[in-house]
């Protein structure tokens, strides 16, 4: 079955993740309800949704780190609901988080060696465990991921040191040095300016045209339509609209989750 | 040289063990795992060891690998126990585990000599292969900090969540902090019954706690550097205070009073920002004066923290607007 997604055409195939009925339930509250969605390789998928809508819960759910309360997970068509989230990294499954999390002893080379640690491990290591630790040394894919975020001259700065949108870039070139083969991005492009928007879209974009499937949870709507080529859209933890960016934000139950009934007529 | 390794032998030997106790304490908080245990491995290694020579004939050096074996095992098993623990719980669990071990040796009879604990533990264990055995582990520990394995110890203290999801078994290293920490504890246990021959209830009591934390705390609890400058401070303090008197506690209590209010990092952490700001006076000169790389893109500060609260109106408004221009379009 082929179908066409923008200028995109893609061939159904095994998505690289399915996530069928997933629920994610916090005692009485249904933070996520039901949400079934494929991750098809090659695309960049966007979650939109406003405050509370569950799409950060349901990266949770999708990378193990929040229990799910029903459903299945799928990698490659595999069941993986029942990993740990340690191990989520070897399956090759990349992801930023909604607040910067970078470690503050550590500059940003280390901070983004972090990353490509976690690939070694997932690997074959070329060299034992103790000739690394004697010869720590930075990595094709860390120095790859430092040019391609723009972060040259960067290296040797800690955290506390650099801007929040930098901060923000060392997160992705951590997330880019593991070489996976989905990377889910909550907000990457919070705090930045226009200019290191377009770049990251811009870089997000050459990653796909690469083969590299991307999920990314923003609420940057130019990003979103600049730069994704399917969009879910979520709102009370239920999924209420999918499709191009085009389509999804012209859904009335789109506009109305973000304006009410009152302000979709305004509009 | 020789004149002054003669008349301060004792104060050279508490100082190795004092380091190996430091860093029993040291390794699982640079970890992130709150466990004062090693103070009870301490016990576990100085009692055992001392058993297997006195009751055994075990030469010393035997019978300290075996104690160190021994507290290992037992730090693995505290640790299955307690690893979902943290913060004061975790820490209030392991002194409760130090102080059991004091209550058995205070009640173990003739196996433990009670409360005057054992004595004449006579073997052929020498200060050098104390320094020797002292400096194999420092150098592990360094090895630790170093490369890979420094990365993912941090981001298991800092933030273990992200550890997860850059492929690190949390719970494999928290266990393995209590396998190292019991087998440094029993290390500097034995160690320290081999040079002094004796070893009783108060040698493994709350104080010993207390001054084990009280070295890392002033050292800096964040390297083996630290554990080096604490165990020589706090080893060498009290007899360099001797001259005044009864003052030396009122002292030794204001120092550790100042290191804990004006250095929490320890004084290491002092060196630590020191090398940083080094680092960027270099990098200024470097890039001619700018803070900055001077290709650098301007970013700007974000305009909210919690990014799950701004979206309503002014991204509605652009859903609508893009909408509008699609229906025109």
């Amino acid at each position: 079955m082929a179908a066409s997604i923008g200028d995109r055409s893609v061939v159904s195939t095994t998505p690289v993740l399915e996530a069928r009925e997933v629920s994610v339930h916090f005692g009485g509250v249904r933070a996520v309800e039901g949400v079934t969605l494929r991750l098809e390789p090659g695309l960049i998928h966007g979650i939109i949704g406003p405050n509370g809508s569950g799409k950060s819960t349901l990266i949770g759910a999708i990378t193990r780190l929040t229990p799910l309360t029903r459903g299945q997970l799928l990698f490659d068509g595999e069941p993986y609901q029942g990993i740990r989230p340690s191990a989520m990294a070897g399956l090759g499954v990349a992801r930023t988080f909604q607040t910067v999390r970078l470690l503050p002893d550590l500059n940003v080379r280390d901070n983004i060696q972090l990353g490509a640690d976690a690939e070694a491990s997932a690997k074959t290591r070329p060299r034992p465990g103790w000739y690394q630790r004697l010869r720590p040394s930075v990595s094709p894919a860390v120095a790859d991921a430092i040019r391609r975020t723009g972060l040259e001259g960067w290296e040797d700065y800690y955290p506390s040191e650099l801007s929040y949108g930098t901060q923000r870039r060392v997160e992705i070139a951590r997330a880019i040095s593991m070489n996976p083969r989905l990377l889910l991005l909550d907000e990457p492009t919070a705090g930045m300016n226009q200019s290191e928007r377009a770049e990251i879209s811009r870089l997000l974009r050459d990653l796909r045209d690469e083969g590299l499937c991307q999920l990314l949870v923003e609420h940057d709507v130019q990003m979103m339509l600049d730069t994704c080529d399917y969009v879910f859209a979520m709102n009370f933890g239920e999924l209420i609209a999918e499709g191009t960016p085009a389509d999804v934000v012209q859904n009335p139950l789109v506009q109305e989750a973000y304006l009410g009934r009152k302000g979709r007529q305004h509009a | 040289m020789i004149a002054f390794y003669d008349t301060n032998l004792v104060l050279i030997q508490a100082t190795l063990s004092g380091l190996v106790l430091a860093l029993a304490i040291q390794v699982p908080l640079r970890m992130g795992v709150f466990s004062f245990a090693g103070a009870g491995s301490y016990g576990i290694g100085a009692y055992l060891s001392a058993i297997l020579v006195l009751r055994q004939g075990m030469p010393g050096p035997v019978a300290i690998a075996v104690a160190v074996l021994v507290a290992a095992v037992i730090g693995l098993l505290l640790g299955l126990l307690i690893f979902k623990l943290n913060g004061l719980y975790l820490a209030m669990a392991t002194v409760a585990f130090d102080l059991i071990i004091s209550v058995i040796a205070i009640n173990g009879g003739d196996l433990t000599g009670a409360s005057t604990g054992l004595y004449g533990v006579l073997t052929d264990f020498t200060t050098g292969q104390m320094f020797a055995l002292t400096v194999l582990v420092v150098g592990l520990v360094a090895l630790s900090e170093r490369g890979r394995m420094r990365r993912r110890v941090d981001a298991v203290r800092d933030d273990p969540e992200l550890a997860a999801s850059l492929g690190i078994n949390v719970r494999r290293y928290r266990l393995v902090a209590f396998v190292v920490s019991g087998a440094l504890g029993g290390l500097a246990g034995g160690m320290n019954v081999m040079v002094r021959t004796a070893i009783g209830p108060l040698d493994i009591g709350f104080g010993l706690i207390v001054l084990a934390l009280t070295m890392i705390v002033v050292g800096g609890s964040r390297s083996w550097k630290g554990a080096v400058i604490g165990a020589v401070i706090f080893t060498w303090l009290p007899d360099v205070l001797a001259v005044i008197g009864e003052w030396q506690e009122l002292v030794y209590g204001v120092i550790v009073a100042v290191a804990a209010v004006f250095l929490p990092r320890g004084l290491y952490g002092v060196i630590v920002d020191l090398t940083k700001w080094l680092g960027r006076i270099r990098r200024k000169r470097r890039t001619g004066g700018a803070e900055q790389p001077v290709d650098a893109p301007e970013s700007v500060e974000p305009e909210r923290v919690e990014l799950d609260n701004t979206l309503s109106r002014e991204q509605g408004g652009e859903v609508a607007r893009m909408a509008a221009q699609s229906e025109v379009s």
